[in-house]
């Protein structure tokens, strides 16, 4: 059997996983510049390590509200503090991820992945591809290439 | 020299250079024989030549193509003696100049078609050897005093030669700054400027005015000027009475000693026969046509062409999806257009890469100043130079180099031991500085410059930078602080540090990259550094609009003006999107758009200014709510599909870290008019 490194990040109340191998870096998150015209899922650009990056707001991708709105006000603004980018690579693309927070880096058995059940598959657009269950916590394996839009650059 | 560079690579660059230095120095010489024909010496002209010849030489030997180092050689000699002569070269030092250049060419050609140039004849060379460089030039030799003329260089007497002879008196003046000048704006500087309009001047030499006591009382110039302009005028030039204005020679009688020199048949060819017989020669034949010189300008105007193609696209896109709403089947026509912006991709990346220049080449100077370092610090260093079949943008190129050599400097200077040191330790006595070049993901380049020399020593730089050290990153954070120099830390053990925070700011705020380091002690140090493969520098105008901060090319912007009032606003259209208003500048309507609103950005805030772009002969004016400045920066290119959108152009960093978009006003422009236009 082999194991997997992944990275794992919270987003709402799930929490999600790619593999490490596709992901650079971790970077706290604070603001990106807003892309007028770009998806609105597009939070927009940051810079990191001198590198442009367009950053993906996940929650956004996902369908969920803007995290803002879900965490009001100073007090609350250690959800703030949390949000992290995933900055991942996938071939030539370099894209960030926004998520609510990323701390984990988790070995998972490859067999331990399982194709989700199909109203999940359809209820995500396609963006979880596998569910793994590790010590009763249920992770989401997902899918970059779609969430990263590659038919954006396939006509 | 490194074994791993292929020599052929530097011939296409020597081809072209050198192909356009015979140019420059058959025109120059050319010139000359003008200036015997009309009996005046051309000292500048005799040095272009001397230059274009010094430059050739050296290029020559860089490839190894002896027979033209020799032709170069024998002919910079010539013309060099002619050059300390004042500027004159004989008829006779043109004609065997010419014959040497015309000989160069065609071993230029023979490099550039792969051919082995022939061995320099030696008759020619014994003709340059053997001409007179300044016998027979036309000697108009000024009758200047012999105090004067003690002062002069013989390119400035050739120079006052000339101008006397073109029939203007020669006058010395003398200017003593002062208080009282300097308060009403007479300075050394205003009297030269005011001067050059009057005449020419030869020569200003400053001289100690001294009191009777001998004590310096101040600084006064003598200027030698010609000029035609009344005595009074020059007086009052350099703010003086007539006295300081003093007479040094009176124009030589006219023409019968300018009578033109022989020019018959028989004797030496006039300028015109002989760029005549030049055309009828194969010199005229391009060398090289493998390579072309082409100005960025032309490209950016591609470039411009091209994003008018990209929006005529994205007004094709949505014609598609109105009639795919209709329920028209669309499927054939959206894979033709699907194609055409494949094809467009593609022509964006072919003009990007029409800008591209070889990292080999870029590179190439490191070889010989590795080469000339070594010398100097009686080390052996071996320069490895691996650029593969990389290529950057020329900005960029131009850019990275003064990094790299700061980098192979260092490890020259402070990495490789002395030979000694290097055999008590077990390594070979010559040290080896590897510079290694790849392309990496996300259009960036990899440069790792590598040595085997001692690495540095954390702990020396620790102790006196006053730091803590735990990474390699905090050693580099040290090393590229301002103000640490090698001056500041004993040399010898602690490493590096000169320039780097130069080096620094090259890779990360100049070129927007990164670098880092990693160091072993005792087995070697590198740094490696990613960059964009593109950048374009541009001056840009920051405004805020929406909350927001954007850039604009200047050059795109015609003008910028306060909006008074927010003009006035034609009736809309049913199911117009955008508004159009009208605003009256200069007895003309302009149509005004709001950028907020074409960017759907728009916060209500009052737009307080309007700038003007032109495109296509009409002018189109944007709101924004205000300016915030003129700047000089780095756009780079955006090309992640997830970012690209109508009129944004790329993006920069103003200073603060974070990415600001760069926006062309000309493709909104476009595209709003086109909503509006039905």
């Amino acid at each position: 059997m082999t194991a997997t490194l992944h990275v794992t990040f919270r987003v709402g109340n799930a929490t999600y996983a790619v593999a490490a191998s596709d992901v650079l870096h971790l970077e706290s998150y604070d603001t990106a510049t807003h892309v007028p015209g770009a998806p609105s899922y597009v939070a927009g650009l940051v810079q990191v390590r001198g590198r442009l990056v367009p950053v993906i707001d996940l929650r956004i991708r996902f369908g969920l509200p803007p995290a803002d709105a879900s965490a009001p006000g100073p007090p609350a603004s250690q959800a703030a503090i949390d949000r992290r980018v995933v900055v991942l690579q996938l071939g030539t693309r370099v894209a960030g991820l926004v998520v609510d927070s990323a701390r984990e880096v988790l070995k998972i058995e490859d067999t331990a992945f399982e194709r989700p059940p199909e109203i999940v598959v359809h209820q995500t657009a396609g963006f979880v591809k596998a569910v793994a269950t590790v010590a009763k916590r249920m992770y989401l394996l997902v899918d970059l290439p779609r969430i990263l839009g590659e038919e954006l650059d396939h006509g | 020299m490194t074994e791993r560079v292929d020599l052929q690579e530097f011939i296409g660059g020597f081809v072209v250079e050198a192909a356009e230095l015979v140019t420059a120095a058959n025109a120059a010489l050319l010139e000359i024989e003008a200036g015997h024909a009309e009996g005046t010496s051309r000292p500048k002209a005799v040095r272009d030549v001397f230059r274009a010849l010094h430059t050739i030489k050296g290029l020559a030997g860089m490839v190894g193509v002896e027979a033209i180092v020799d032709i170069a050689h024998g002919l910079e000699t010539l013309i060099r003696t002619a050059d300390r002569a004042g500027g004159q070269l004989s008829r006779a030092a043109v004609e065997v100049a010419l014959q040497g250049v015309r000989a160069i060419g065609e071993r230029v050609r023979a490099v550039s078609e792969q051919r082995t140039p022939a061995a320099a004849p030696p008759r020619l060379l014994e003709a340059i050897a053997s001409t007179d460089a300044t016998g027979d030039a036309p000697a108009v030799a000024p009758q200047v005093s012999a105090e004067l003329d003690a002062r002069l260089s013989p390119s400035e007497r050739a120079q006052l030669a000339n101008a006397v002879a073109a029939g203007a008196p020669a006058w010395m003046l003398s200017f003593a700054p002062s208080e009282s000048n300097a308060a009403r704006g007479v300075t050394i500087g205003s009297v030269r400027s005011r001067l050059a309009t009057l005449g020419e001047i030869v020569k200003v030499a400053p001289r100690t005015v001294t009191g009777p006591s001998g004590a310096q009382l101040g600084i006064a110039f003598d200027i030698l000027v010609v000029s035609s302009a009344p005595r009074e005028t020059l007086a009052d030039a350099i703010a003086a009475s007539l006295e300081s204005v003093a007479p040094v020679l009176a124009p030589p009688p006219p023409p019968v000693a300018q009578a033109p020199l022989p020019a018959g048949p028989g004797a030496e060819p006039s300028t015109r026969e002989l760029a005549e017989r030049d055309d009828a020669t194969a010199d005229v034949v391009p060398i090289g046509r493998a390579v072309i010189r082409v100005e960025l300008s032309r490209l950016d105007e591609l470039q411009e062409q091209l994003s008018l193609l990209t929006v005529s696209r994205f007004r094709l896109e949505r014609e598609i999806a109105a009639m795919a709403d209709a329920g028209h089947d669309v499927r054939r026509l959206r894979q033709v257009a699907d194609l055409q912006g494949r094809q467009l991709r593609d022509l964006r990346r072919a003009i990007l890469r029409a800008r591209m220049v070889r990292v080999a080449e870029v590179l190439e100077p490191l070889s010989l100043l590795v080469r000339s370092l070594a010398r100097s610090s009686e080390r052996a260093v071996r320069l490895e130079l691996d650029a593969r079949d990389t290529e950057l943008d020329k900005a960029v190129a131009d850019r990275l180099l003064p990094a790299m050599v700061h980098l192979v400097r260092n490890a020259v200077d402070h990495a490789i031991e002395p030979a000694a040191e290097r055999r008590a330790r077990g390594k070979p006595e010559a040290g080896t500085i590897r510079v290694a070049c790849t392309e990496i993901a996300g259009n960036q380049l990899e440069l790792v410059v590598s040595d085997d020399g001692r690495g540095i020593d954390r702990a020396a730089i620790a102790r006196r930078s006053e730091r803590t050290i735990d990474h390699d990153a905090d050693l580099l954070d040290v090393l590229c602080g301002p103000g640490f120099s090698t001056r500041d830390v004993a040399t010898r053990t602690s490493g590096r540090g000169l320039g780097m925070d130069i080096v620094r700011r090259i890779a990360v705020s100049d070129l927007g990259g990164e670098l880092r380091l990693a160091t072993t002690p005792g087995a070697g140090t590198s740094f490696t550094m990613r960059i964009p493969l593109t950048i374009s520098i541009v001056e840009v105008f920051a405004f805020a609009c929406g909350r927001q901060a954007f850039v604009v090319p200047v050059s795109a912007i015609e003008e910028i003006f306060e909006i008074a009032d927010a003009g006035i606003t034609p009736p809309s259209a049913p199911g117009g999107r955008s508004q159009v208003s009208l605003l009256e500048r200069r007895g003309r309507a302009i149509p005004m758009f709001s950028l907020g609103r074409e960017l759907a950005i728009d916060d209500g805030a009052a737009a307080r200014k309007a700038m003007v772009i032109r495109r296509g002969g009409e002018a189109v004016a944007f709101s924004v709510d205000r300016m915030l400045g003129r700047q000089e920066v780095v756009v780079r290119a955006i090309d992640d599909p997830l970012v690209q959108a109508p009129g944004i152009a790329g993006a920069t960093d103003l200073g603060d870290g974070r990415p600001t978009l760069v926006l062309d006003l000309g493709e909104l422009g476009l595209a709003a008019r086109e909503r509006q236009l039905p």
